[in-house]
């Protein structure tokens, strides 16, 4: 009899549950539905509005279809094709400057110094402060007549006269470079700094009871199990210093004579700057492609890696 | 051939003092467990004769050099930690050839050594994986085989076992014994686990609060616990301590009786006590017998079956302190029912109001 009485309340809950519930399928949908929604209106649609844009040969005047002339116009353009190279040179240099001086950052402010966390907060600031007024210093440290770098290589007896850092094709990129770099290391010192906290102590203590040394233990530790943070963080790195805009816009916009001229510069410049938004649309495409297959290479080695060092 | 000597080590981490004057005298290939509660000191201990933490004060000697400021690897001591501290990015191999790779061993004698250190650990088939691969056990040996290739004088282990599941932890204390007797090596073990302890070790050292409360082996810390605490870590269910008054001093030994009006005479020096002290009986759960009458009564509240023993938690009579007793599997006892026990004097401790035991004359086995 208990157990009849026990049953009871627990299958009229059931009943009533049953009465309220609508169908699950609509009811994911509706969960789902703020979130579809806004994708698609800032993602999807943007997106699909400039691959038809691309076939177009769109301007303030109006648009029509064109097929497929402005990618054959990209095609055959050479100084297209210079600016796909300087963009992922851009982009190596910059990312594998950020990689290496992040790593260095990192170990100095994991090591066991009084004050590190003062240290810690002192790496913080380009990354903190906005892109825009950190790029006007740079803008005056770079410039011949008050700049400070230009005042000290004279002061010094490097230079008889003022440099015009910017003015000068190969001076100009590696200076953007410097700052694309100083914006960017913050954030991959805090990352790295991170994930080196996140290995365990005794692997550390095992190694130095085993008698090896710290160039040892950095090397054969520390790299190895923060090594799916670096190759994330050199993906994510590396898309961002590709689409980086603000830092190359403020210092040259683009010039002098193109030398800073990455694909997102040229992709600006011809849609924004020229009005022709066909062939923006197609450059912007073009960069969809190109970080596409570099992010899917990029994936199928990060699951190389991934595995090899153990990291389930 | 490796003796190990502590003395005088103590610790402070700031103000905090937490091992004061240990001073033990290891002998070569003695298998000696640190034992003791948790913030006993017992893995300090460990840490300093690694080489992993400094001693505030003392000497480390092993094999009669003074270590005490020595690098871990030139102490000629080995490690295995409670996490087992593997490296999960390298094989099974590598894990093992990771303090030989250090030394820059040449290659034909690594492989030789990591070979040989997988057959004694049984991992052979196993050195091409990682250690995510494994089972706990498993990674257990890699962490162990690691130490061996070394040649360590002295084996450190930090609860190596307490990560493993219960059945896994009887299999790897047999093998672990097993390996303290093929490799003849000098090994300190330290645990929480009391079964460990009597299982494993030659001798035991008993921690508590950062003092040494006992030193000796497994069945002289049973039979002759120097201190209350040792008499109460020991033993399994632990032992009962019931409050009495000494009555008389004799040749025999010590009268006393208890709150609830048990008296009984234990075979013990009397050194020290004299009649009207407060002293506590103590008499383990396993040393109790149904009696039919005379004995010590019992409150019965809970009965706990494990099929070979039952063992009955309850109070004395007066209700005020708790007795337990180990029974027969098949004895006849139901909750909420009143018993009598039965108490063999020369199974009994005593031990004074400040802790020390009396020095037991009739037990089962004499101190060394």
């Amino acid at each position: 009899m208990t157990t009849v009485d026990h049953d009871q309340p627990h299958d009229t809950e059931k009943n009533t549950q049953r009465r309220f519930v609508m169908p699950e399928g609509i009811f994911a949908w509706l969960l789902v539905a703020p979130a579809l929604i806004f994708i698609c209106i800032i993602v999807a649609w943007p997106l699909v509005e400039t691959f038809r844009l691309s076939f177009t040969d769109a301007r303030i005047a109006g648009e029509n279809y064109v097929g497929f002339e402005n990618y054959a116009d990209l095609a055959g353009d050479r100084k297209f094709h210079a600016t796909i190279w300087r963009t992922f040179y851009w982009m190596f240099l910059s990312v594998g400057l950020k990689l290496v001086l992040g790593l260095i950052g990192a170990t100095l402010l994991n090591a066991a110094v009084p004050g590190k966390a003062l240290f810690r907060v002192l790496v913080m600031p380009p990354w903190v402060i906005p892109i825009a007024i950190g790029c006007i210093g740079w803008l005056w440290l770079y410039n011949g007549y008050f700049g400070l770098l230009s005042g000290m290589a004279q002061r010094l007896g490097i230079t008889d006269g003022p440099i015009e850092f910017l003015a000068y094709k190969t001076s100009a990129f590696y200076s953007a470079i410097v700052t694309d770099v100083w914006v960017g290391t913050p954030m991959v010192t805090l990352f790295l700094l991170a994930a080196m906290q996140g290995v365990s102590r005794d692997l550390y203590e095992a190694a130095w009871v085993d008698g090896a040394s710290r160039w040892y233990r950095f090397r054969r530790i520390t790299i190895p199990q923060i090594m799916p943070v670096i190759v994330s963080m050199a993906l994510l790195s590396a898309i961002w210093t590709f689409n980086s805009f603000e830092i190359i816009w403020i210092l040259t916009e683009g010039g002098p004579r193109g030398a800073t001229t990455t694909l997102i510069v040229d992709t600006y410049k011809t849609a924004i700057g020229n009005y022709k938004f066909g062939e923006g649309a197609a450059r912007a495409v073009v960069i969809v492609i190109l970080l596409a297959l570099f992010s899917l290479i990029y994936m199928f080695f990060l699951n190389k890696v991934n595995k090899h060092y153990g990291s389930k | 051939m490796a003796t190990l000597d502590l003395k005088s080590i103590s610790k402070s981490f700031g103000q905090a003092n937490v091992l004061h004057d240990i001073n033990l005298a290891i002998k070569d290939k003695e298998f000696v467990v640190f034992v003791g509660p948790s913030g006993c000191g017992k893995s300090t201990l460990l840490r300093i004769i690694a080489g992993l933490e400094e001693a505030t004060d003392g000497q480390i000697i092993i094999d009669g050099a003074d270590v005490s400021m020595a690098h871990p690897v030139d102490r000629g001591i080995s490690m295995v930690f409670q996490s087992y501290a593997l490296y999960p990015h390298l094989s099974v191999y590598e894990n093992i050839a990771f303090p030989l790779r250090v030394q820059k061993m040449p290659e034909p004698e690594l492989d030789d050594r990591v070979q040989r250190a997988g057959e004694i650990l049984q991992l052979t088939d196993k050195l091409s994986l990682k250690p995510g691969q494994l089972s706990g056990g498993q990674r257990q040996r890699v962490a162990i085989g690691r130490s061996i290739v070394r040649n360590p004088k002295v084996f450190l282990f930090d609860e190596p076992l307490s990560n493993l599941d219960a059945a896994l932890r009887g299999d790897m204390r047999v093998e672990l014994s097993q390996l303290h007797k093929s490799l003849d090596a000098t090994m300190v073990y330290v645990t929480h686990d009391q079964i460990e302890a009597m299982t494993m070790a030659d001798r035991i050292v008993v921690l508590n609060g950062g003092r040494v409360e006992q030193f000796g082996s497994p069945m002289e810390l049973y039979h002759h616990p120097q201190t209350k605490f040792v008499a109460g870590f020991i033993g399994q269910p632990n032992m009962n301590f019931i409050p009495a008054t000494v009555t008389s001093t004799s040749a025999a030994g010590l009268s006393l009786e208890t709150r609830d009006g048990f008296s009984i005479t234990v075979p013990v020096e009397t050194a020290g006590v004299s009649a009207g002290d407060a002293v506590e009986l103590g008499i383990r759960p396993e040393d109790l017998t149904v009696s039919d009458a005379d004995g010590m009564t019992q409150n019965v509240n809970v009965v706990e079956r494990l099929g070979g023993v039952s063992i009955v938690y309850g109070t004395t009579s007066d209700a005020e302190t708790r007795l337990c007793a180990s029974l027969d599997g098949n004895v006849d006892i139901r909750e909420g029912s009143q018993i009598s026990l039965g108490i063999s004097p020369r199974d009994c401790h005593v031990f004074r109001s400040d802790g020390q035991a009396l020095r037991r004359t009739d037990a089962p086995m004499v101190a060394s």
